[in-house]
């Protein structure tokens, strides 16, 4: 669907290498803290900035940006923007029938109307959970192929992104493809088939969420057990007053040699936490 | 079809699932040629990723549990007695494992978890 081999883009003090891939049919996740470059990696594929190098593959053929025709097929959200707020969702849908040669504006009302959007309002009296939804139901419909989600779920409550994050599973099949960045790990874990996680504007892990979970874990170490145990399965640790807070990738190689050793499942977050303030071993 | 994901369970949720499944067909619940859920629906009812699903499906597949028709749908397979036997006596082994690792964890030597079993099973 999307591929991005070495894409660079080099700015005063900060530079993104980022390579990445979005296969049909999955819902692939960006995670990082504020300032690794997600919003930059979004912006490069949208066309919004112009990469200094590397290669970029939208619907299997090699651009620099996307084209014309590219964009009609990709639906984004980006965090902050929105439209006019003088406007109501009525001018917001003319906006749109006029943008994009594959409006759905039965589609459109429908998903208005599923979410209770008031039309005739403006949409600068709209609650921040609308803001979202309403963003999102634009990205939707076109009947893009991919959807390019930065933040979608930002400053929502838990009702509000579930809900969201079912609207994007109904909207997802075999043959559109979804790439989303959230702060919030829980959404991605539930919704993502695979994560990249980004660090200062280098990709340092590609894994399928399942696998990030069920097979990496979080050793939590006193200094004794740390300096006596095999460490070819660490990936990352991170000295804390209390101890040693080891990534794992096998942690079934943990379990069964070390049964004494406190092991928690992996998590996106234990994960950032760790490979983000510890060093990489 | 009833199936619960407990996500702080240390057992991977695919296997969660393919266990869940398995179970019912063992039990009968679900009778051969019975259709499972779709892949994507069955991750939006359990708030998970589609991946995860599909993996539950190939490894019951594999197993020989289900058949997945191209284009159709995942199918409750036609299950002899023989894998229902072979079934039961894994399980029964994955426990006993279990039994024996504890043993050795509380310093149970070899002998002496074989002198127990004997106990036991002559008791």
């Amino acid at each position: 669907m999307i591929r991005l081999d070495g894409l660079t883009k080099n700015y005063d003090n900060f530079s993104l290498n980022c390579t990445l891939e979005v296969k049909p049919g999955n819902i692939t996740g960006l995670v990082g803290v504020n300032g690794a470059g997600k919003s930059t990696t979004f912006k490069s594929i949208l066309g919004l900035v112009k990469p200094d190098g590397g290669r970029m593959t939208i619907f299997g053929r090699e651009v620099t940006e996307p084209s014309p025709e590219d964009k009609e097929d990709i639906g984004f959200v980006m965090s902050g923007a929105c439209f006019c707020e003088e406007f109501n969702v009525k001018k917001i849908k003319k906006i749109l029938e006029a943008s994009y040669k594959n409006f759905d504006g039965e589609y459109f009302d429908s998903l208005c109307e599923k979410f209770s959007m008031p039309t005739d309002k403006k949409t600068k009296e709209f609650s921040t959970g609308m803001k979202a939804r309403l963003k999102l139901i634009t990205a939707m419909s076109h009947n893009a192929k991919l959807l390019i989600l930065d933040e979608p779920t930002a400053g929502l409550d838990v009702l509000a992104r579930n809900e969201l994050l079912d609207m994007l599973r109904d909207y997802t099949d075999e043959n559109r493809s979804v790439l989303i960045s959230s702060h919030i790990s829980s959404d991605l874990e539930g919704i993502c088939d695979d994560i990249y996680v980004i660090h200062e504007g280098s990709i340092i892990l590609h894994e399928e969420t399942d696998v990030i979970i069920d097979e990496f874990g979080m050793l939590k170490l006193d200094r004794r057990q740390y300096e006596d145990i095999d460490k070819k399965h660490i990936v990352y640790v991170l000295e804390g007053n209390n101890g040693f807070d080891c990534i794992t990738d096998n942690r079934q190689f943990y379990e069964d040699n070390y049964p004494d050793i406190i092991i928690e499942k992996g998590s996106i977050d234990s994960f950032l936490n760790v490979a983000e303030r510890g060093a990489r071993i | 079809m009833r199936i619960i994901v407990n996500n702080s369970s240390m057992t991977p949720i695919y296997e969660q699932i393919a266990g869940q499944i398995k179970q019912m067909i063992t039990d009968g619940g679900l009778v051969s040629g019975t259709a499972l859920p779709s892949v994507r629906t069955l991750a939006k009812d359990l708030r998970i990723s589609s991946l995860t699903v599909k993996k539950s499906y190939d490894a019951l597949e594999k197993e020989g549990y289900v058949i997945t028709v191209h284009g159709k749908g995942t199918f409750v397979a036609d299950t002899n007695a023989a894998l229902m036997e072979e079934e039961h006596r894994k399980q029964l082994e994955k426990r006993m494992e279990e039994v024996i690792r504890e043993g050795r964890v509380c310093g149970l030597s070899d002998e002496e978890l074989r002198e127990l079993f004997e106990i036991i099973l002559t008791g």
